[in-house]
């Protein structure tokens, strides 16, 4: 119980990444109202000064996307410009204005303007409860939308991702890339090749000064948390900024995500190639420089053909809208890295990274039952019961589960049931229904569940009460069979009636490492393997890597694969016989 | 040609004529773009985006830099501007303009039949001529304060406002002649810019130490410490993992205190090392150490008065962002060209008289030019005479008047002849206006 926060800085590089990321964010700020809670906001956020005194609370965050993807977000945010900011200009000649037709903003944005103004509040009620936004107000910008309660169907009208940022940046937080674009036909950040050497001269420098700013303020920083895209140029230049943390700040933890959107727009068969190149090279090269590498994606498989895209039975969401699947791999990945950010007995990114990680093998695996289907007022050892053949949950990251049998790690995140809902409530009562029903923790009571899928293998487990706070802008995704609270009404809805907002769920989240891993990751190599690059995707290489190094990478691909054995329990074979028996994998 | 529209059937083909029309309409656009943005006279651009966000700037790299340019030619042309920064660092506006004059040149006689290849021979030939004439107009001399102030004064003046480019013309000079090491070439990293938000950009100054963009860790430091000693240490005084790759499962809350106490002792008996050894260390020395309190979030630590400082660094001060940015960029270019006219000896005259003395050489060297590659050599002169038109026209005053008058002059006196940009004449430049050659 270090007194001293463990402060974590987060990087998000790539548009999809800054989706997700978007989504946590809101859903961090939802929680911030509570008081010593489970979580420490500390941990991912940082109070600051702007030159007139006024207090902030700001993401530890530097997001970095290309030309034009800001749309109506001012790079340096609006929370720090003074009223000075129009006047002197150092310049006694003609000065010409090129201004830029200024870009419409949506409902939920414009909302977001009237409550920095106060504007909205004397619209909703009269009474004095006007507390000028100011800067800052623990949690006010989610209770003032509460009142407001209004709910945006922005589905439509979401086209980058700050149209539904509801949160103020630091001025150091945005870095744009003005060598690539972000949309039109020309420049486009395409290949692992163009996204490597973007790391150096004045986009190094700028990355360098943001990074020291958030870490030098640090009393006790714990690590990194990276958020990249896969499948586009931003796998190379994610590679070499984990290579630069890795470097400069070896002894921290620094957890990589690697995401993948279900659909992109406009791809081409040509563009699928390039996606899957840079899938490989992308999780290679992060996976060799982080702590470890996990890819979180709802899509049905990484390579060319996937399968249908994950399907939860309470969610109905739309695959093909990265508004909705951002938010559903933003909710799990608020359980999945709830362990770093605990306010008490919180686990490092480093010790994340050591439980799952061993002999090399850096790549784990990601699921979650987004929700945990559970009736209302039934307790876990209910739900885990009616799931007693299969794991609740779906793949996060495309790898299967294997349904069971053998793993070498678990991380377990259980958000979302108080005290008395995990454990049975008829203890001293009449033989218990089954097993689950007598044990009197909620740990002992998920480990033994665990344990008769997985009987072998090191688990580690977080449960936390407080569910994530879904308030708008998070796109209504639930089925109208849940109620507020995520649970499953016993009752039908009316129809015709409107379902109720559905305002928190419970997740189960797992990070796994196993040997499942191991045949999804040789697939991958497989299917990269299988392209001649040179006839299919000439200009793929055009500004590097060399071919030398790209098959270097796609053989480290297949040797990481095979870290995962399970005889060898991980120890990496690299006499000259395993070469032979490629042919029965 | 429909081949490419089976595969691609979005591509837009051109050909020949047309092909050629496409290039030379996006150098022109280019051209029409930075025109005016041409010496002390030029405009400055205020770019203010979608979102509000303001950027001020005369440089013609990092305005093509702003747009998004979609057509491939004028990526080409931007990417020359790219180029000319990176080699040079500064010019490139001229660039820009000279490739597009250089174009609208050629189309005059492609639009008589000329074959371009013809006129690419003489483009060709007539870069070989101008380089031997720069060779013999350059000025060699001693590269001394006087001159290099003037080199980036007239860099410093295209880009900020007159008092603060005359300012910063002095800092700027004396940074570089201070990390300046004989026979080795200079390297630029070794003066730092810092920014600073101010009232005033007339603050700017030369710092002959180190400014840190950090302040006092603790409350408790002392502001402002006289005669210290530095230490720089590559040890961690963090608490953090150990090397080797272990994890620990612990049952109780207990255990894990034990084990993170069992952490912290190492550290703490590190720093009572260090303590030890300021102790024994102790009085004299020979720096000078001030800490500054900024309000807000910025906080910088000042270490001057080093008794043999081979960096320093030039503090940019600036009520905004868009002003500071505008201000460091020109810093950076003024930098450059010091050093440039440093490393290369030599300088040139400026204010056009260069471009204009090219040409008539030029035209004089005209008639050795075997067949129609001459008409190329005309076409190159004319080209670079942009440069002293769009000065005069930025100006006010009347381009071809100006030109005229340029040439007059030049052929009169042998002597080279710049535009005077606040009366229109065209003076000897014998002390005027230096570019670095």
């Amino acid at each position: 119980m270090s007194s001293l926060c463990k402060e974590l800085v987060t990087l998000q590089l790539g548009h999809y990444s800054n989706f997700v990321g978007t989504h946590w964010w809101n859903l961090q700020d939802a929680s911030l109202s509570e008081e010593l809670g489970e979580i420490n906001s500390d941990v991912a956020f940082r109070e600051g000064r702007t030159i007139d005194g006024q207090v902030t609370y700001t993401p530890r965050l530097i997001a970095m996307d290309l030309k034009g993807s800001l749309q109506t977000l001012r790079q340096e945010g609006c929370l720090y410009s003074t009223n000075k900011e129009s006047s002197p200009i150092s310049w006694e000649g003609p000065v010409t204005m090129h201004q830029e037709s200024p870009v419409s903003k949506n409902p939920f944005l414009l909302d977001l303007d009237k409550l920095e103004t106060g504007v909205l509040l004397a619209q909703v009620d009269s009474s004095d409860q006007a507390n000028s936004s100011g800067a800052f107000g623990a949690g006010s910008v989610n209770r003032q939308l509460e009142r407001v309660a209004k709910s945006y169907a922005l589905e439509g009208s979401v086209r980058v991702w700050s149209d539904f940022l509801r949160i103020h940046l630091h001025p150091r937080t945005v870095s744009v890339i003005h060598q690539y674009n972000h949309g039109g036909e020309t420049h486009r950040l395409e290949a692992f090749g163009q996204g490597e050497p973007l790391l150096q001269g004045p986009v190094l420098e700028d990355v360098e000064d943001r990074l020291h700013f958030f870490i030098e303020e640090c009393d006790n920083l714990q690590g990194f948390q990276v958020l990249c895209d896969l499948t586009n140029g931003f796998s190379g230049l994610g590679s070499k900024v984990t290579e630069l943390l890795q470097d400069s700040y070896g002894g921290k933890g620094i957890l990589t995500w690697g995401m993948v959107p279900v659909t992109h727009p406009d791809t081409t068969p040509m563009k699928d190639i390039y996606h899957v190149i840079n899938t490989a090279l992308g999780m290679v090269h992060m996976a060799n420089n982080s702590s470890f590498f996990c890819p979180l994606t709802l899509r049905g498989g990484l390579g060319r053909r996937p399968g249908p895209p994950v399907a939860f039975p309470h969610l109905t969401y739309d695959p093909s809208l990265w508004y909705h699947s951002s938010s559903v791999l933003a909710l799990a990945l608020d359980a999945l890295t709830a362990p770093c950010r605990l306010r008490q007995n919180g686990v490092p990114v480093g010790q994340m990274a050591d439980l799952l990680t061993g002999s090399g093998r850096k790549v784990v695996s990601a699921y979650g039952a987004v929700p945990l289907p559970m009736m209302q007022g039934a307790t876990l050892p209910d739900a885990l019961s009616s799931c007693a053949d299969a794991l609740p949950w779906r793949p996060l990251s495309t790898c299967p589960d294997g349904g069971g049998g053998q793993c070498f790690a678990q991380l377990l995140t259980l958000r979302g049931l108080d005290e008395q809902r995990l454990v049975s409530r008829a203890l001293n009562g009449p033989q218990a229904p089954n097993a689950l029903h007598g044990l009197k923790s909620g740990e002992d009571v998920l480990a033994s569940y665990m344990a008769s899928f997985y009987p072998t293998g090191d688990l580690a487990m977080h449960l936390l009460s407080s569910p994530s706070l879904l308030t708008p802008p998070f796109p209504r995704v639930f089925s109208s069979d849940l109620g507020e609270q995520g649970c499953l009404q016993s009752r039908y809805l009316a129809p015709g009636a409107v379902p109720p907002t559905v305002s928190s769920v419970p997740v189960l989240s797992c990070l796994q490492s196993g040997p499942a891993l191991g045949p999804w990751l040789a697939e991958l190599h497989r299917a990269v393997g299988a392209l001649n690059i040179r006839r299919l995707a000439p200009s793929f290489l055009s500004q590097g890597p060399e071919l030398s190094e790209y098959e270097e990478a796609l053989e480290q691909l297949r040797l990481l694969a095979r870290c995962y054995r399970d005889d060898n329990r991980g120890a990496a074979h690299f006499s000259s016989e395993d070469s032979n028996d490629d042919s029965d994998d | 040609m429909s081949a490419i529209k089976s595969l691609n059937p979005k591509a837009e083909v051109a050909r020949a004529h047309a092909a050629l029309a496409v290039n030379i309409s996006a150098a022109r656009g280019l051209q029409d773009v930075l025109k005016s943005n041409l010496g002390p006279k030029g405009t400055m651009k205020m770019l203010v985006s979608g979102a509000g966000d303001i950027k001020l700037t005369k440089d013609g790299n990092v305005l093509l830099h702003e747009m998004q340019i979609q057509h491939p030619t004028a990526t080409l042309i931007a990417k020359v501007a790219t180029a000319q920064d990176d080699i040079t660092g500064d010019g490139t506006t001229s660039n820009v303009l000279i490739i597009g004059e250089l174009l609208k040149q050629a189309d005059l006689y492609v639009s008589e039949g000329l074959h371009p290849r013809i006129i690419a021979e003489g483009f060709e030939e007539a870069k070989g001529k101008a380089l031997a004439f720069l060779e013999e107009v350059k000025v060699v001399r001693e590269m001394d304060r006087e001159t290099l102030i003037s080199v980036a004064r007239t860099s410093l003046r295209t880009k900020v406002h007159k008092e603060l480019a005359d300012l910063l013309t002095e800092a700027v000079v004396d940074a570089v002649l201070a990390i300046a090491v004989p026979n080795e070439s200079i390297d630029l990293y070794m003066v730092e810019i810092m920014e600073m938000r101010h009232k005033t950009d007339s603050d700017t100054q030369l710092i002959r130490g180190l400014v840190l963009d950090h302040g006092a860790r603790h409350p408790d430091m002392k502001k402002r410490v006289e005669d210290a000693f530095v230490l720089t240490c590559n040890l961690s005084l963090e608490y953090e993992k150990t090397e080797v790759n272990s994890g620990f499962f612990y049952k109780s809350a207990e255990d894990r205190e034990k084990l993170v106490s069992a952490e912290r002792k190492f550290i703490e008996e590190r720093v009572q090392k260090i303590i030890a050894l300021k102790k024994a260390v102790c009085p004299d020395g020979k720096k000078g150490f001030v800490v500054i309190n900024q309000k807000g979030e910025e906080k910088y630590t000042f270490v001057e008065k080093c008794g043999n400082p081979r960096s320093v660094t030039l503090l940019v001060k600036g009520p905004n962002k868009h002003t500071l940015t505008q201000i460091k960029d020109a810093v950076r270019d003024g930098l450059r060209a010091v050093k440039n006219a440093i490393e290369d000896g030599c300088v040139v005259s400026g204010a056009g008289a260069f471009e204009v003395a090219v040409a008539d050489a030029l035209v004089k060297h005209k008639p050795k030019v075997k067949g129609r590659a001459q008409l190329g050599v005309q076409a190159f002169a004319d080209a670079l005479l942009i440069i002293p038109k769009v000065l005069a026209q930025n100006s006010g005053y009347d381009p071809m008047e100006t030109l005229v008058k340029l040439q007059t002059e030049y052929k009169e006196s042998g002597q080279l002849v710049g535009v005077d940009l606040s009366t229109g004449e065209a003076p000897a430049m014998t002390n005027l206006i230096r570019d670095a050659a």
